[in-house]
């Protein structure tokens, strides 16, 4: 439930909010080194007030809002009931905090400012002079390092002193007429209960596209008033480009006169590993070197040693032989026992897949994926990989939700939303839906296919970035839109805190586990009633022409796509537990053609959510017969290849 | 504008890695977005700029942040060596 009152954490992207947000409620929300890990609202009570919401907003790198997240930062401050903000800010770089804090200012809302990190400015031969800036801004500026806990009971009692922010500047003559004129406006036709209609005046100015959206609310049709003496305003060179340089300039000032440097003897170490993670030739022994790493803990550690213990071990050993002497035993309706220990039992089919054959494989992958995006080798992977993104119309950037996908692709479509363009994110929610395999899917991939050969893994490898480039680049000759350039920050190199990398694991595994195992069940429990009632061996011939003919498949596979309509991996999981029946093409040609398939329930509702119904099911509409198109055309070049035998 | 002054203008993108530069302007074939986004990032006129290697892409260091720009839009970017 909403409380009446709220405080948000406002900030840049990467300073800390979301753990800040963690030690202020107790509440765990993802938390990682890249921007834009927060793409959603998160709100939770505060530790020190149960009657206050904290809100946890999205990362700002510019306000005026220009992006679906940093609109959703604007929304919080123009929708919630909010009775202060607290700016988070990275001590290391205040010219870009105070930029925002002018915006804040303006506003007219009650803050304090964290300047967080401050560990890592000192450590750079950065000193802000807390004091000065507080007498500066008048408002309370606590040094914190969030992660470390240092600094967050000063934060809280500070919040009772919080209070409106001075004015960091006066805009220049024109400016500051046009936007009087325009406040005046506002403040007639539609004041706000908490922002100034001076602070609107500027967004507005700036063609904030939620700030116009509640004016047109709140307006009516009167907004037409707004509209032409915006369209004034701009004629007049009042646009959103010289206000925020105006900004940026006192910002710059206020920051050189409160900020001391030290020079530095020598580079940090995290800054020279930043370096040679993006260098021209040892970028790719490096990248490999990753690749290989992960490959041994999640692939070989994890899909191979861990699913032996978990499958064979303590399931195939010790829990079913119970679980089924104990439905024999005790259910006396063999149909009853059949659906709880059968072929396709709820318990030896449901279960087993979800917890012996996927647990191990998802759980060493998230915690291979929360060490390295805690690292900052994820966003430096976007520098990499900008050339090959420049083909499918993307830029490097994309690669960040392509890489999640590889977690989960249902997080990883809410993800997109830091991209710039809608093109953008509708090429690359495709492309996710289309050809990034899951974590899940990806452990039974390596585990399958590893299993017969590291050429077999290869081919797989291959035909899917195959895929991925030709339909990339087919979507981005088809949709139409400019390809934006690659502008990004690079955050710093950090030892990843364990902690944290825990932390985020749980919290993964629970959300996976939640999404999974009703599914597994309930796949299950179709399967069951298929088998039942006579329809499966219907399909399995109905299905024999396309499966058997077209991918040379045995005619059993049939049901393994029809599992893979419920998840992907479930499908995957399918085919792995028939692998003693695959002749390596066979096992090729059968994930090729099921990491195509639909992507999972979850993710298609999610896909809904952020596209809308009609791209959904076109979407679907192309996925489906593609991948049995490309699993058909690789069964008869492997057979051409390698021969009908092999 | 002196000739001087004219020859000693760049594009961010000729600059070889450890030359230490002004930035004096982004013109007008980087959209309007994109150039407040790179204002955003610090790279506004004026400011100093260290630049650290030009492939894969330009990264250039201001203050503590560093920035990675892809070269059609450091082709744009013009500075002053320092």
């Amino acid at each position: 439930m909403q409380s009446a009152s709220a405080i948000a954490l406002v900030g840049n992207p990467n300073v800390g909010k979301s753990v800040l947000f963690h030690r202020l409620t107790g509440a765990y929300v993802n938390v990682s080194n890249y921007p834009g890990t927060t793409v959603e609202v998160a709100r939770a009570p505060a530790r020190f007030d149960a009657a206050v919401d904290l809100v946890d907003t999205p990362g700002v790198l510019t306000l005026p809002a220009r992006s679906d997240d940093e609109r959703a930062t604007m929304r919080a401050l123009l929708y919630e009931p909010l009775q202060a903000v607290i700016q988070v800010g990275d001590a290391k770089n205040l010219r870009r905090t105070l930029t925002l804090t002018a915006l804040l200012a303006e506003l007219g809302i009650p803050a304090v400012l964290a300047l967080n990190m401050h560990d890592e400015a000192s450590a750079r031969g950065v000193t802000v002079d807390a004091q000065a800036l507080s007498e500066a801004l008048a408002i309370p500026v606590v040094p914190t390092v969030a992660t470390g806990g240092e600094g967050i009971a000063q934060l809280t009692r500070s919040l009772a002193d919080a209070r409106t922010l001075q004015p960091l500047l006066h805009y220049d003559g024109t400016a500051e007429s046009a936007l009087a004129e325009m406040a005046a406006r506002i403040a007639d036709l539609a004041p706000h209960p908490l922002l100034t209609a001076r602070g609107l005046a500027i967004l507005y100015l700036g063609q904030d596209s939620e700030v116009e959206a509640w004016l047109k609310e709140a307006t009516g049709d009167a907004y037409t008033e707004l509209a032409s003496a915006r369209d004034s305003a701009h004629a007049q060179g009042v646009t959103p480009a010289a206000l925020a340089h105006e900004r940026g300039e006192a910002a710059g000032t206020l920051a050189t006169r409160v900020t001391k440097r030290t020079a530095q003897a020598s580079p940090l170490l995290a800054h020279r590993v930043g370096q040679w993670i993006i260098h021209r030739v040892w970028a790719w022994p490096i990248l490999l070197g990753v690749l290989f790493a992960v490959y041994e803990f999640v692939g070989v550690f994890g899909a191979g040693t861990l699913v032996a213990l978990m499958e064979n071990d303590l399931f195939g050993n010790v829990l079913n032989p119970v679980v089924t002497q104990f439905a024999h035993k005790y259910i006396s309706v063999p149909w009853l026992a059949d659906l709880l220990v059968g072929q396709y039992g709820l318990w030896t089919m449901g279960m087993t897949y979800a917890l012996a054959l996927i647990l191990p494989i998802v759980t060493t992958f998230f915690i291979a994926f929360g060490l390295l995006e805690d690292s900052g080798y994820f966003a430096r992977l976007s520098v990499l990989a900008n050339r090959l993104f420049k083909l499918i119309g993307l830029n490097g950037r994309a690669v960040l939700p392509m890489v999640l996908g590889l977690g989960c692709v249902t997080m990883a479509t809410l993800t997109t939303r830091i991209l710039h363009s809608p093109r953008e994110r509708l090429i690359t929610i495709f492309l996710m839906a289309l050809a990034i395999p899951c974590s899940a899917q990806l452990g039974v991939v390596l585990g399958l296919l590893g299993g017969i050969s590291f050429s077999a893994l290869l081919v797989w490898v291959v035909s899917m970035v195959a895929v991925l480039m030709l339909a990339g680049f087919l979507a981005a000759k088809l949709i139409p839109g400019r390809r934006i350039p690659l502008v990004t920050e690079m955050p710093p190199i950090r030892l990843p805190l364990m902690g944290n990398v825990a932390k985020k694991t749980v919290g993964r595994l629970k959300w996976y586990l939640i999404e999974v195992i009703p599914l597994f069940l309930l796949g299950t429990l179709i399967m069951f009633l298929l088998d039942r009632f006579g329809a499966l061996p219907a399909i399995i011939r109905a299905g024999e022409p396309l499966v058997s003919g077209w991918l040379g498949l045995p005619p059993e596979a049939s049901a393994a796509f029809v599992m893979g309509f419920l998840r992907r991996d479930f499908g995957a999981t399918g085919l792995f537990a028939m692998s003693h029946q695959l002749s390596p093409i066979q096992a090729v040609v059968g994930m090729v053609t099921i990491t195509l398939f639909v992507p999972c329930i979850a993710s298609v509702m999610m896909i809904i959510k952020e596209q809308g119904m009609k791209v959904t099911a076109a979407m679907l509409a192309l996925i489906i017969p593609f991948a049995f198109l490309i699993g058909g055309i690789l069964n008869h070049l492997l057979r051409a290849v390698w021969g009908a035998g092999a | 504008m002196s000739p001087t002054d004219h020859i000693a203008r760049v594009p961010l993108s000729f600059l070889l890695p450890g030359v230490q530069a002004r930035v004096e302007d982004i013109d007008e074939a980087v959209s309007p977005t994109q150039r407040e986004q790179l204002v955003a990032y610090g790279l506004a006129p004026n400011r100093p700029l260290v630049v650290l290697q030009q492939r894969p892409m330009t990264i250039v260091m201001i203050d503590e942040v560093e920035l990675a720009l892809e070269c059609s839009v450091a082709r744009h970017v013009w500075v002053k060596r320092r």
